[in-house]
């Protein structure tokens, strides 16, 4: 059974059109043309209990608006949608238990109080119970490190701390279901680390269903071997991380440093795409040919010193997916 | 039900919690706030008296009789500051999208609204209870049963008749996101309009005070009973002073269908 069903997800914003400048917002005061601005068109997608699914896409594309709608938020302007088998917008407060939501660049805390006050308010909101409370800010503090602050006011945390405050606060009602939009923005490297390393635990070892939107793909390929891709309001790939990088990372670059100078450069069944110095690079079709076999038509040519591959990695493939379209195989090479 | 009771008292239990303790980090700011509620609500009265010493009465009304009537409204103004002023920040939440957050928790929208934190201190509250106190023996009202059953009621109707505005102001930014100038003006109405006996008003004024925006209910119509000045007949029989509840409910019921309407209308329901 799935957890989360969305089909022929649809939203539609009417918003008032207008020119630039305090010229266009004068106009507008006196006449008024609305625009209808389709933020998600038709999205379709499964989740089962317990999947951790990265929900990827470029500002605008669509994904906090479906997000919003499966939170409760919004309404659809159409399709259907399930959540644990409620519909949220007609049961937004029965959704409302059964989800955590974490807004990375919007805290839940009280600014002004010791973090263990928005705890206290939380077990109040959710109504959980004492004891379930007690064992969960145990397990917390535990992964996420919270005793160190615990006392102190959530304004004088970091905002890896803060963060860290925030997750906890998300979760301390057991939710089947939490959506993390943005979970790490803003982080340095080692509390990314932290904030992955405590998703990735909530996922295993309490079975909860994650939807995770990120720009930072890094988020993504340690955490999870699905993501769903949407641009323009619709789900343009929905799969496995690595099925994209097989389908659409086709192409690598084997980077070559020459020992002589040669004046003409060509290598069959590779494009030269720069050259700097001694240093060329080739951008080849893993398809059409090995790493090896292309390495041995270099050699056979010109004389080297060294060579390398670089392959696609997941952030070069989405941008240019982005860029280019999704279907015609070839896109993903690492520029 | 009862259950849902129950969660909600324990939450407004911690709201107040936090309200305190967040009022109290911040002690200076607190100590500035606490002065000023002395200083305005001061500075207000001695203006009535000023009025009064040039000039005895007022349309029959005395110094005494305005500083009841000043009393009442206070009291009845202070309490909807007290207990539901926050419904007032609902446009900044919306514009600056914490107001989502209220949506995604399993708690009525309006309540936690109501309930959330804003820093409020009963200071002003305290400060009215003594004011009426003093007012209620220096007027000479009649405190009888009537007065001791129907001063609470009309004080939490007058707060409802604030509340209503105040709810129907901030759900016009689910429209226009920006309201204040619309806050503005009804404050504004409210101040003006209820330190003096809407007898010297125009009838228009007077109409629009009863009818319209009912600040008359919240102290002219209630002083004016308890008071004996019944004989004034401006708009409404004296039992009017006793109706203040029931104006204070009607109000409330109406910017809360107003309210689900809003609401219904931020989530795009008919788009």
């Amino acid at each position: 059974m799935a957890i989360i069903e969305a089909a022929g997800l649809r939203k539609v914003f009417r918003s008032l059109e207008r020119d630039p400048g305090i010229g266009g917002a004068i106009a507008a005061l006196f006449s008024r043309t609305y625009e209808e601005k389709v933020a998600v068109d038709d999205v379709n997608f499964t989740l089962e209990p317990g999947e951790l699914v990265g929900y990827i896409g470029p500002n605008g594309a669509g994904k906090s608006t479906t997000i919003k709608m499966l939170t409760g938020i919004l309404v659809p302007t159409a399709g259907v949608l399930r959540v644990a088998g409620i519909v949220p917008y007609t049961h937004r407060m029965a959704n409302a238990a059964n989800i955590g939501v974490v807004f990375g660049q919007r805290s839940q805390l009280y600014w002004d109080l010791p973090l263990r006050e928005s705890f206290e308010l939380l077990r109040s909101i959710y109504d959980v119970p004492r004891d379930r409370y007690l064992q969960n800010m145990k397990h917390f503090a535990e992964i996420l490190d919270l005793d160190r602050f615990l006392g102190t006011p959530v304004r004088q945390l970091s905002l890896g701390e803060r963060m860290r405050g925030d997750f906890a606060a998300a979760m301390l009602h057991d939710p089947r279901i939490v959506y993390l939009d943005e979970p790490t923005i803003g982080l340095d490297v080692v509390a990314k680390e932290a904030i992955r390393e405590f998703i990735g635990t909530i996922n295993r070892e309490r079975g909860t269903t994650v939807i995770l939107t990120t720009h930072d793909l890094a988020d993504v390929e340690r955490l999870t071997p699905r993501i769903i891709l949407i641009d323009e309001g619709t789900v343009i790939f929905d799969g496995l991380l690595e099925r994209l990088r097989e389908e659409y990372g086709t192409h690598r670059i084997l980077v070559v440093s020459l020992a002589e100078t040669y004046a003409e450069i060509a290598v069959p069944g590779a494009e030269l795409q720069s050259r700097e110095g001694a240093v060329i690079r080739l951008r080849f079709n893993r398809r059409e040919l090995t790493a090896e076999a292309l390495i041995r038509r270099v050699t056979e040519r010109y004389r080297i010193t060294d060579v390398s591959i670089i392959e696609p990695d997941i952030e070069s493939i989405v941008r240019r997916i982005y860029l280019e379209g999704y279907h015609d195989g070839t896109v993903g090479a690492p520029s | 039900m009862l259950n849902r009771l129950r969660v909600m008292w324990s939450v407004y239990k911690q709201y107040w919690r936090i309200n305190i303790l967040t009022t109290l980090e911040y002690r200076e700011n607190f100590l500035i706030w606490f002065a000023f509620t002395f200083i305005y609500h001061g500075s207000a009265i001695t203006a009535l008296w000023i009025v009064l010493n040039r000039f005895p009465e007022m349309n029959g009304w005395t110094f005494r009789d305005m500083a009841f009537l000043y009393g009442l409204w206070m009291l009845a103004h202070a309490v909807h500051n007290t207990f539901f002023s926050t419904v007032g920040d609902i446009p900044d939440h919306i514009r600056d999208g914490e107001f989502d957050r209220l949506l995604v928790r399993p708690l009525d929208t309006l309540f936690q609204a109501i309930a959330t934190p804003g820093q409020v201190f009963p200071d002003e509250l305290i400060l009215a209870l003594l004011y009426f106190g003093v007012v209620t023996w220096y007027s000479g009202a009649t405190v009888d049963a009537t007065f001791v059953v129907f001063v609470p009621l009309i004080v939490l109707g007058g707060a409802m008749i604030d509340l209503a505005f105040n709810l129907f102001i901030s759900t016009v930014a689910f429209w226009f996101v920006r309201v204040d100038a619309l806050r503005w003006i009804v404050i504004q109405l409210e101040q003006e309009f209820t330190r003096y006996p809407i007898t010297i008003y125009s009838r228009g004024v007077r109409l629009l005070l009863t009818f319209v925006v009912p600040f008359a209910f919240m102290n002219y119509f209630p002083a004016r009973y308890f008071l004996h000045k019944a004989h004034e007949g401006a708009m409404l029989p004296a039992a009017a002073g006793l109706f203040t509840p029931a104006i204070g409910v009607l109000f409330v019921a109406a910017a809360y269908l107003f309210w689900r309407f809003g609401l219904n209308r931020y989530s795009g329901v008919g788009h």
